[in-house]
């Protein structure tokens, strides 16, 4: 009989980088997930800059200039596209294929699978960001300066909109429905929190004030053009829907295909 | 010796309907184990308990000495055993080879990467990404990823199902090969040459019970079960001219027309085929599409599962006691 015992599991860490490796092949082998990842945003930024890069601070953008502005809120929803979007569309369809059942056969823990996979949307994120400030740089945009308030909240956020991604993907049963449910929820959000055209309405200021989306922009677009540095409130509500959503994929996250 | 796997009065329900009721059975180390029975009997749900899957309502398991239903050591009872799974399921952007590195990493001491792959025959395609790979060779490779972690016990639910029948005598060549280094396998199948060309032992599931059980030479009474008896009723012959024992095996529709087929279950076939030898000798007669057969295991299967079988409880999964009454249907001549 072979021996059973004795042979030294992998560290965490040493696990954890295992599969953040594995995940980055994956995805970065996916042409349609990189394509709507990184294309979609980079193509927005650059088209915007190219229509209001002459358009210099107004009360209309909150005293920014129109780029200042959509630097930020566009890196935003790059980072929603590559956390949330993402993990809701990935998660159905592995699932619906059994490769969430084939994982949860091996010794792999779960939470090595779910913060590898964490780990692996903040690196796309970063890409993302970094991509998105360099179209801004040569539309005129100067380079934020506040890089550790930056951090945090693209930390936050992308961990915020991760756990919300899986609370969708827990869900919702049919990974053919998960790109349609993905959208509904998040169009109209995006729309009415400002990401593409600015909004002074008081009442959906106040609505979208405690939905995850603007206190996302707040938190970025302070730090990236207003040079304010950490916006507690903002990060505050990004934890709340973070928590919630992790709520909800422990108790409803199902790595069968076929469980009731 | 401890068994690998000991398994008394399990239960599960889904709704209202007893996937399970009362499986009890032990496989051995070193053994390969078959979980016999139509679709629906209960098989996938109880190799899911026994691998982790799903919960139990009721009974006892004891998989290496661990209680796979136990959560607090589910990792150390996943690095101890294997898994192919009945569906095909793997990361379609990956290499064969980062594939199985991928799942090597998960182990605390897994076989070599090469040599898993050369194992499941997809040596020369380590490079090829998995979406290229044939359907037959993605079951390869899953089969690897059962074995990249070197288990002690291996769970195969219908391993070689759509295989053609030279990738089924490899994959069959592979789990001997498996079960001679040490392996102890619990297979679950549908084929009835898979049982026979693997299995030491055998259960045999309907209804989510198992209706028999033991060695294949003596599961369901096998061995002391008769031999067939075939032959073509000669011309001008009726059932009342043949030696007694065989009169009954003459069909309902049997009358002096020639090539009625009679078939006769006899004990002793030795004096029953020197009798009717005889008999035709004597008076000159041919024995057309005469054939004498032990009992396969596919009748005693069938037998077990079908609808005359001796433990009469009400069928839940319709589906599966329909199809077997068919193909039982379709062989009974006697």
């Amino acid at each position: 009989m072979r021996p059973t015992t004795g042979q030294a599991r992998r560290g965490d860490l040493a696990l954890l980088w295992h599969q953040v490796r594995y995940e980055q092949l994956s995805f970065w082998r996916n042409p349609q997930s990189a394509f709507f990842t990184f294309v979609f945003p980079v193509v927005i930024i650059t088209l915007f800059g190219a229509l209001f890069h002459g358009v210099g601070r107004s009360s209309y953008f909150f005293g920014l200039s129109a780029l200042q502005y959509y630097v930020p809120t566009i890196a935003a929803v790059s980072v929603l596209g590559a956390c949330y979007s993402q993990l809701a569309i990935v998660l159905s369809t592995r699932r619906q294929n059994g490769i969430l059942k084939r994982i949860r056969a091996t010794p792999l823990p779960a939470w090595t699978y779910f913060l590898g996979l964490l780990a692996h949307c903040i690196v796309v994120s970063v890409v993302d960001i970094a991509l998105i400030v360099g179209v801004g740089r040569l539309f005129g945009v100067p380079l934020p300066t506040h890089w550790a308030a930056i951090a945090v909240a693209l930390v936050l956020g992308a961990a915020c909109f991760c756990a919300l991604g899986v609370a969708v993907a827990s869900l919702i049963r049919n990974a053919e429905a998960a790109p349609a449910v993905v959208q509904l929820v998040l169009f109209p959000l995006v729309f009415i929190s400002g990401t593409y055209l600015p909004i002074h309405s008081q009442v959906i200021q106040r609505i979208t004030g405690i939905l995850p989306v603007r206190p996302f922009n707040e938190a970025l677009m302070g730090p990236f053009a207003q040079h304010t540095g950490f916006d507690w409130s903002a990060l505050g509500v990004l934890l709340a829907w973070g928590v919630a959503g992790g709520l909800i994929a422990v108790r409803r996250f199902r790595w069968d295909p076929r469980a009731g | 010796m401890a068994n690998a796997i000991t398994v008394s009065g399990l239960a599960k329900s889904y709704g209202g309907v007893q996937a399970v009721r009362g499986v009890s059975f032990t496989v051995g180390r070193g053994e390969i184990f078959a979980l016999l029975g139509p679709n629906g009997a209960g098989k996938t749900t109880t190799l899911e308990i026994l691998e982790g899957f799903r919960g139990r309502d009721g009974g006892q398991a004891d998989v290496l000495g661990l209680d796979p239903g136990d959560r607090a050591t589910g990792r150390a009872l996943r690095e101890r055993i294997g898994l192919v799974l009945q569906d095909i399921a793997v990361e379609p952007y990956l290499t064969v080879r980062e594939t199985i590195a991928r799942n090597a990493g998960y182990y605390p001491a897994p076989r070599g990467v090469d040599e898993v792959i050369t194992l499941v025959g997809l040596a020369g395609q380590e490079r090829t990404k998995v979406r290229n790979l044939s359907g037959g060779r993605k079951r390869r490779l899953d089969l690897g990823l059962g074995l990249i972690g070197d288990p002690e016990l291996l769970f195969l639910d219908e391993p070689t199902t759509g295989f053609d029948p030279a990738a089924r005598r490899d994959a069959w060549q592979l789990v001997r090969s498996l079960r001679d280094s040490g392996t102890t396998i619990l297979l679950t199948t549908h084929y009835m040459e898979e049982a026979q060309a693997l299995a030491d032992r055998v259960a045999v599931l309907s209804d989510g019970q198992v209706v028999a059980q033991g060695t294949l030479a003596d599961i369901g009474g096998r061995a002391a079960a008769q031999t067939q008896i075939r032959f073509a009723l000669p011309r001008g012959c009726v059932a009342a001219d043949l030696p007694a024992w065989a009169r009954p095996g003459v069909g309902p529709a049997a009358g002096p027309e020639a090539g009625d087929l009679v078939a006769v279950a006899v004990s002793e076939p030795t004096r029953a085929l020197h009798e009717l030898t005889t008999w035709a000798l004597d008076r000159g007669l041919v024995l057309d599409r005469l054939t004498v057969e032990p009992p396969s295991l596919e009748d005693v299967y069938l037998r077990l599962t079908g609808p005359g079988r001796a433990a009469t409880t009400g069928g839940t999964r319709a589906g599966g006691r329909r199809a077997g009454r068919k193909r039982a249907g379709e062989r009974t001549m006697t």
